[in-house]
């Protein structure tokens, strides 16, 4: 034991001590903010595309178009005059547009044309071909869909003889919809109470990302003191098991600090920014539980990969032959991934609680679900079969990592199975 | 006799290949065994059955009175063929670190390891890191950290690998170190004249198998002797030269003729050189020269390399 934390506290400061580990861990928080903001700078600051409309119904649409792309703070689209002979006929509108949107001409008045929506049709069932330089441009065929509709739907009202000001109270019209839950304290529910899912999913993903990140570091220490030859000298100093629960241990503790330091940046601001907010989510992870079930999951979430980890990595003489044998592996783990957050909005669905039940999924799939009170039984079962198999899998490694720290050259299976079945090396 | 280390019949076996074939051999309390072999002979994959990393297919290997490899981690220490160390750790923290997982008390391995350092002329690099040290002054600290826990058996894979003379001369003395203090050393090479300097016994392995166990002395005297004549010599001139069993003719640079002459085993040298003098050769130059270990290697091995150890296996 004493060898053991002597190994762990090594492997800790090792990585504690470099500037590179604390320059990662605070990037990362601050990476995640430059994305969101510099995504949303770039949203804002993208100028509105350049938008013509042509009428070919007589419906009298050009001008509700231009009201409902123009409306709000944003406008969707800058509505400009049509080219030249663009108006002519519907035959012909498409052809004389085109030079115009593959950047051969400019409009008469100098501007760049990005967008040309043509309607046509009768006026009563109009139609729209939307052209645009940009095929992917962001909301506005939905806007202009949308405008299109809502400006027939009143010519028709109108044409049925209803009064302006009767459409206009129609248009007001917003039935008040509120939403209750049995589970919700004041029975209506509120952002509170959505929480619970929102912090599930988030256990989900951070544990998911925090198990891999350990486990990676694990991998990358055993294979460097494999090529080292250091493993050899603390096998003559320490049992295999001690070896590799040393390393378990302080690598778990490397990422321990990381995830303290983000949870620490993480309370921080929400509490300069919604002291509230913080407070619903400590009482969510406290007085419910959710911590103790993110415990669980990440210690058991995290000695088995990382035993797996570090099984793989001594047997690796290089990360790059690691990698091979970490292919299968990781296409395993994309698939909690793909579940997560269907275990989160429909947490009782029986594939997912079927899939809860496999070892390498549950960690993840059951801290997804904790927040929405699973069944005892299968925290209980699951948790069980998750117990069962890191005791398979740590009895199983101890006997291979010895056998691996002692190999030369490529991975060889056979080597493997002989180390597991104690042939391998000395008892 | 007191027994540091005792093999009997040991073999061990990868598959179909055998590494270690039958092996015997046993080294007294405070001498320096030296383990010769060509590269593959089965040295590391032995040393690894003395550490207790490997377990013999065969036989029984007993160290310091134990079977049970597992109780004598503290009183072993390895220095394993290149590296070995933590580079970002700093020198005083490498030796200390691997004396307290030897047992040692934290403030008790970092004060042996400053002395250490100290008495090794190493205690200005005590707090630099093992990566900004030369490879001779690693090579120390690697041998330091074997032996900071103060083993009674030391067990050296290689130590003299990549090392320029000058370090070589200084480990050597640390070997010697060890002995003056009464603990037993164990090391492989392949380098004869390390051996030939430092060891009281040399135990000589080739495809696994034990060709030699003794002194070097020994070793040397089971190496043929040899007649060297330098001079206006006919190729052929010691043709029929009692005990003479091969002749080697080299022409030097001034034109006169080099005759290497192997005796062979057994054979009188007086009787030879006898024989050479009553041919009233034109003789300028007359060695006899006795074989080195390295001759002894050459004739026992084979000279070659041995059969590779087949990849994934551990020899």
């Amino acid at each position: 034991m004493k060898r053991m934390l002597l190994i762990a506290l090594r492997e800790y400061a090792a990585f504690v001590r470099t500037v590179g580990f604390w320059l990662s861990i605070c990037l990362m928080p601050l990476g995640l903010v430059g994305v969101i903001v510099f995504s949303g700078l770039a949203a804002r600051t993208a100028p509105a595309p350049r938008l013509a409309i042509l009428d070919f119904t007589g419906g009298g649409y050009a001008a509700a178009l231009t009201r409902s792309l123009s409306a709000g703070p944003t406008p969707t689209a800058v509505v400009v005059r049509p080219p030249p002979g663009a108006g002519d006929g519907y035959a012909t509108a498409a052809a004389r547009i085109r030079p115009y949107l593959s950047g051969g001409l400019d409009t008469p008045s100098g501007a760049r044309l990005d967008a040309v929506a043509i309607i046509h049709g009768a006026a009563a069932q109009p139609a729209l071909d939307l052209w645009t330089r940009n095929i992917n441009e962001p909301g506005l065929q939905a806007t202009l869909t949308a405008a299109l509709a809502d400006a027939a739907r009143r010519r028709h009202l109108a044409l049925d003889g209803l009064a302006p000001q009767t459409i206009a109270a129609l248009d007001a019209t917003q039935p008040k919809v509120t939403q209750f839950s049995p589970r919700s304290r004041e029975g209506e529910v509120s952002l509170r109470d959505r929480l619970p899912g929102v912090a599930g999913f988030a256990m989900g993903v951070v544990l998911w990302s925090l198990i891999l990140t350990g486990a990676g570091i694990l991998l990358n220490s055993v294979i460097e003191e494999k090529q080292n030859r250091i493993l050899e000298v603390l096998l003559t100093s320490a049992s295999a098991p001690e070896i590799m629960g040393g390393k378990i241990l302080g690598a778990a503790l490397v990422t321990a600090t990381a995830l303290a330091v983000w949870a620490g940046v993480a309370g921080a601001t929400f509490g300069a920014r919604n002291p509230q907010l913080l407070a619903d989510i400590a009482g969510l992870m406290v007085g419910r539980g959710l911590a103790l079930y993110f415990l669980l999951y990440f210690a058991g979430g995290y000695l088995m990969y990382a035993t797996l980890f570090a099984t793989i990595g001594a047997f690796c003489e290089t990360p790059r032959e690691a990698q091979t044998l970490l292919g299968p592996l990781m296409i395993l783990l994309t698939v909690p991934m793909i579940f997560m957050g269907q275990a989160v909005t429909r947490p009782d669905a029986p594939l997912l609680q079927a899939l809860s039940w496999i070892p390498p999924f549950t960690p993840f799939l059951m801290a997804a679900r904790a927040a929405s009170n699973p069944p005892l039984w299968q925290v209980v079962g699951t948790t069980a079969a998750m117990c069962a198999t890191i005791a398979v899998e740590l009895w199983v490694a101890g006997r291979a990592f010895r056998t691996g720290a002692l190999a030369s050259g490529r991975f060889d299976v056979r080597l493997l199975l002989a180390g597991i079945a104690g042939r391998g090396e000395a008892a | 006799m007191d027994l540091a280390l005792k093999l009997d019949g040991v073999s061990r076996r990868y598959g179909a290949f055998a590494a270690v074939s039958d092996l015997s051999f046993s080294v007294e309390r405070g001498a320096i065994l030296g383990f010769l072999g060509p590269n593959g002979a089965g040295k590391t994959t032995t040393l690894r059955m003395i550490l207790g990393l490997v377990a013999p297919s065969a036989g029984r290997v007993e160290v310091l009175g134990e079977t049970d490899g597992r109780r004598l981690r503290a009183r072993i220490g390895f220095l394993p063929e290149e590296r070995g160390l933590y580079r970002r750790m700093t020198a005083v923290g490498a030796i200390a670190f691997f004396a307290q997982l030897k047992g040692a008390p934290r403030s008790e391995a970092r004060r042996r390891a400053r002395r250490l350092l100290d008495e090794n002329g190493l205690g200005e690099a005590a707090d630099r890191p093992v990566r900004a040290l030369s490879k001779g002054m690693a090579q120390k600290v690697q041998l330091l950290s074997a032996i900071a826990h103060d083993p009674e058996l030391v067990i050296l894979d290689e130590p003299f690998s990549g090392l320029d003379p000058v370090n070589q001369q200084a480990l050597e003395g640390l070997v010697r170190g060890l002995k003056a203090r009464g603990a037993t050393v164990v090391f492989s090479t392949h380098v004869m004249q390390h051996a030939e300097r430092l060891c009281d016994q040399v135990v000589l392995i080739a495809g696994g198998r034990k060709v030699f166990d003794g002194r070097v002395a020994d070793a040397r005297a089971a190496a043929p002797r040899t007649l060297i004549l330098e001079g206006a010599l006919a190729a052929d001139a010691l043709a029929g030269v009692p005990g003479v069993a091969e002749v080697a003719a080299e022409r030097l640079s001034d034109g006169r003729m080099r005759l290497s002459a192997k005796l062979a085993a057994g054979a009188a040298a007086p009787a030879a050189l006898r024989a050479v003098f009553s041919r009233d050769l034109d003789v300028s130059g007359l060695e006899l020269r006795e074989a080195h270990l390295h001759d002894a290697f050459i004739a026992l091995t084979g000279g070659g390399d041995a059969a590779p150890v087949p990849e994934a296996s551990a020899a």
